[in-house]
C-alpha cells in the first residue's frame, strides 16, 4: 500500500470511529496513525475534527441527539489524547480554539443545558473541562488556574442561583485574575442584561450561540 | 409503596454516576423500546390521532421505568421498582383530588381523551420573576379571573429591598414567608380566600417556611415538586416531599422531558414522558404536570413538543387514572398576539388528549412581571372550549395556529411583549384599553378559526 493510500485508510478508520460513536475504535485508529508515522496534525483535522463538526451540524438539524453527540465527543477526546501525547513528545502541539472550564453554579443541580454546551464546544475544537453541577465559585477559579484555561463558562437554571455567577466574577476580581479569563454566562433565566450587570464578557442563550460567542471573542 | 420505602431505597439502591444512569440506562433503554414498540413520529403530525401507538407508548414508558428506575442525585443511587410496586402505585393513584377551602374548594380530576368535562385550570405568574412592589396586585389580578381554579406559582421573589436572595440564606426564608403571606393576601383581596394556591417558592428547603394555616400556604394548597430530566430526583425535592406529604398537602409533581436530550427525538422522549408520569405517581405525586421541553427551541409549542404532549397525554389518559396537567410555555410574550396563538395550539392539543392545563407563560420572560392575567383568561376560555372537541377538529385548528407562529419560534425573533404594569391599570386592576382590544380581537380571530368561544 502506498503511504498516501495508507493515510487515507487510517483517516477513514478514524472518521468511522467518530461516526459510530466508538471510543475504543478511535483510540485504536489513533494508535495506528502514530505507528504509521503520518502527519499527526493532519490526522487530527481530517480524522477527528471533520467528522465531529459534521456530528455537530447533524445535532443542530436534530438528526442526532444529545447521547450521540456526547458519545461522538467522547470518542474524539479519547482518540485525540493518543495523538496529543505523540505530538507533544515530538515537540509540537495540537491547535485548540481555547480551554474552557464549565459548570453549573453552586446550589443548582441542573445538568443538561451545561452538558449540551460542553459537548458542542468540544465538537467545535475547544478543550473542555466539565466540572459538573453545584460548583462553588472558588472551584471554577481553581480549575481554570490548574487547567490553564482561557475561558470560564457558568450555567444557572434558577433565578435564585444566578447570583452565584456574579460571585465567580467578583472572586476573580478579588484575586486579581479578572483580566486573565473570558467569562461567559448562560442558563434559562440568564439574559444579556444580567451578563452586563455582573460584567461578564458574554452571554449565550443556547449551545450554538455559545460556540459562536467564543469563536468571535477577541483575545484575552 | 410508601414514601418511607422510597426514601430508604434512595439510600440503598445500586450506586452509579449520573452520566451512566442517563446514558446506559435511560438512553440505551429508550433506543430499544422505541424499536420494540414502534413509537415513531412521521415528521409532520402535530396532534396524535393514533390510539394504538398511544397504548404502545404507555407500555414502553412503563417498561422504561422498570428497566431504568429513578436516580437519586444526592445519594447517587438508583431507586429500582418492581412491576408489582408500579401496578400498585397506579391502582391507588387518585383519580380526583380536592384542594382549597370552604366555598372556594375545588376538585381536579383525571380526564379521558376527548373528555367533555372542562379541564381544571392552574393559572398565575407561573414562576416568572415578580417584583416585590407588584407581587400582591399582580396575583390579585390573576385570582380575580374566575376561570382560574388554582392560583399557580405566584412568582419568584428574586429580590427583597433591592437585595438578591441567596437560596439557602435567612433572606430566602423571609422571602418564602412573604411569598406565603402575599399570595394569601392576593386571593383574599380577590374575594376567594380559600382559593387553592399551587406553591413553588423555589428557595431550597427554606421554601417550607411559606407554610402557615393562618397567613400562608395551607395543607389544602398543592405544593409543586419538580423532577430533574430525565427520571432524576434531588435531595431538596425529597426533603420538601417528606414534609408536605406528612403535612397533608396535595402533591403537584412536575417533570420536563427534553426533546433532543437523553430520550432522543419526539417519539423517544414521549416514552420518557410516560415513564416520568408513572415515576411521579410512585414518588407520591397526585397531580402530574408534563412540560414538554425542547433542546433547541426551549419552549413548548414547537411541532415536536405538540406531538409529544398529545401522544404522552393520550397514553396516560387511556391507560391509567393519573390526573395529568400540561404546562404551556411559549416563545411569544404577553401583550403579543403570538402568545395567544401558541398557548391556544397547545391547549387544544392537551385538552383533547385528556389533560388539564397549567399556564401560560413565556419561556423567556423579559424582566420582571412579564405576565398577563387577561391572557390567562383567554387561555382558560380556549381550554374550556376544547372540552369534548374531537382531536381531528383540534388538529385542523392547531395546524392553522402553528402556521401563524412557526417562523417566530426562535426566542430572539419572538415578540417581546409588555410587563403587567404596562398592560394593566394598577389602580383598578383592569386591563388597559389596548390590552382589552387585543383580547377581543384574538377572541374573534380564534372563533373564526373554529374555536367555539362563543358557545
Amino acid at each position: 500500500m502506498t503511504s498516501e493510500a495508507n493515510k487515507d485508510t487510517i483517516f477513514a478508520a478514524m472518521r468511522e470511529s467518530i461516526e459510530n460513536y466508538d471510543s475504543e475504535a478511535a483510540v485504536a485508529a489513533a494508535k495506528q496513525a502514530v505507528e504509521s508515522g503520518i502527519d499527526l496534525l493532519e490526522a487530527v483535522e481530517k480524522g477527528f475534527a471533520e467528522p465531529i463538526r459534521k456530528l455537530g451540524d447533524a445535532f443542530d438539524r436534530m438528526e442526532i441527539f444529545l447521547p450521540q453527540l456526547m458519545l461522538g465527543s467522547d470518542a474524539m477526546k479519547a482518540g485525540t489524547a493518543v495523538l496529543d501525547e505523540a505530538i507533544t513528545a515530538g515537540g509540537g502541539s495540537i491547535k485548540s480554539k481555547g480551554a474552557v472550564v464549565i459548570g453549573t453554579v453552586e446550589g443548582d443541580i441542573h445538568d443538561i443545558g451545561k452538558t449540551v454546551v460542553a459537548a458542542l464546544l468540544q465538537a467545535n475544537g475547544y478543550a473542555v473541562h466539565d466540572l459538573g453541577v453545584e460548583v462553588p465559585a472558588s472551584r471554577f477559579i481553581e480549575a481554570a488556574e490548574s487547567r490553564k484555561a482561557d475561558i470560564i463558562a457558568t450555567s444557572a437554571l434558577l433565578s435564585t442561583t444566578m447570583l452565584y455567577q456574579r460571585d465567580v466574577l467578583e472572586l476573580l476580581g478579588n484575586k486579581g485574575l479578572r483580566d486573565k479569563y473570558f467569562v461567559v454566562v448562560g442558563g434559562a433565566p440568564v439574559t444579556q442584561a444580567w451578563a452586563d450587570e455582573i460584567t461578564a464578557d458574554g452571554y449565550a442563550r443556547g449551545a450554538y450561540e455559545a460556540v459562536r460567542l467564543l469563536d468571535a471573542r477577541k483575545g484575552r | 409503596m410508601n414514601f418511607k420505602e422510597i426514601a430508604k431505597r434512595g439510600e440503598t439502591g445500586p450506586l452509579t454516576e449520573a452520566n451512566d444512569f442517563l446514558m446506559k440506562r435511560v438512553s440505551a433503554n429508550v433506543l430499544k423500546l422505541e424499536k420494540k414498540y414502534e413509537i415513531t413520529w412521521d415528521g409532520k403530525t402535530l396532534v396524535n390521532l393514533d390510539e394504538e401507538m398511544a397504548d404502545r407508548c404507555w407500555q414502553a414508558g412503563k417498561e422504561l421505568l422498570l428497566s431504568s428506575g429513578v436516580f437519586s442525585m444526592g445519594s447517587k443511587r438508583i431507586i429500582e421498582l418492581s412491576p408489582g410496586e408500579v401496578e400498585e402505585a397506579l391502582r391507588f393513584a387518585p383519580a380526583e383530588l380536592p384542594m382549597g377551602q370552604g366555598k372556594d374548594a375545588v376538585r381536579v380530576y383525571h380526564r379521558r381523551v376527548e373528555d367533555p368535562r372542562k379541564p381544571f385550570v392552574f393559572g398565575g405568574p407561573f414562576n416568572a420573576d415578580v417584583s416585590e412592589e407588584h407581587f400582591v396586585k399582580l396575583n390579585e389580578a390573576f385570582a380575580q379571573e374566575r376561570l382560574i381554579d388554582s392560583l399557580l406559582f405566584p412568582g419568584y421573589l428574586k429580590k427583597l429591598d433591592g437585595q438578591m436572595i441567596r437560596p439557602t440564606s435567612a433572606l430566602a426564608s423571609r422571602a418564602a414567608m412573604l411569598y406565603g403571606q402575599w399570595s394569601r393576601e392576593a386571593v383574599r383581596r380577590a374575594g376567594r380566600p380559600g382559593m387553592p394556591i399551587t406553591g413553588h417558592a423555589v428557595m431550597a428547603q427554606n421554601e417550607i417556611a411559606c407554610t402557615n394555616e393562618h397567613w400562608g400556604l395551607r395543607s389544602t394548597d398543592p405544593r409543586a415538586m419538580v423532577l430533574i430530566s430525565e427520571l432524576q430526583v434531588d435531595d431538596v425535592t425529597m426533603t420538601r416531599l417528606a414534609y408536605y406529604l406528612a403535612y397533608g398537602c396535595p402533591i403537584y409533581m412536575a417533570f420536563t422531558p427534553l426533546i433532543g436530550g437523553y430520550g432522543g427525538g419526539p417519539a423517544g422522549t414521549a416514552i420518557v414522558a410516560v415513564a416520568s408520569f408513572i415515576a411521579s405517581v410512585v414518588l407520591g405525586g397526585e397531580v402530574v404536570h408534563i412540560g414538554p421541553q425542547h433542546i433547541k427551541f426551549k419552549q413548548q409549542t414547537n411541532q415536536h413538543s405538540l406531538f409529544l404532549a398529545g401522544l404522552a397525554n393520550q397514553a396516560v389518559a387511556r391507560n391509567s387514572r393519573i390526573i395529568a396537567t400540561t404546562s404551556h410555555t411559549t416563545s411569544g410574550r404577553p401583550g403579543s398576539a403570538q402568545y395567544a396563538y401558541e398557548f391556544s395550539a397547545l391547549a387544544l392539543t392537551a385538552v383533547t388528549s385528556g389533560s388539564n392545563v397549567t399556564g401560560p407563560r413565556p419561556a423567556e420572560p423579559l424582566g420582571f412581571n412579564n405576565v398577563s392575567p387577561l391572557m390567562a383568561r383567554l387561555f382558560a376560555e380556549v381550554s374550556h372550549a376544547a372540552a369534548g372537541m374531537k382531536r381531528e377538529n383540534a388538529a385542523e385548528i392547531v395546524a392553522k395556529l402553528y402556521e401563524k407562529y412557526k417562523d417566530k419560534i426562535d426566542l430572539e425573533q419572538a415578540p417581546k411583549g409588555q410587563a403587567f404594569e404596562e398592560l394593566y391599570d394598577l389602580q383598578t386592576l383592569r386591563p388597559t384599553s389596548e390590552h382589552q382590544a387585543l383580547y377581543e380581537k384574538l377572541k374573534e380571530e380564534l372563533i373564526g378559526m373554529g374555536v367555539p368561544l362563543d358557545g
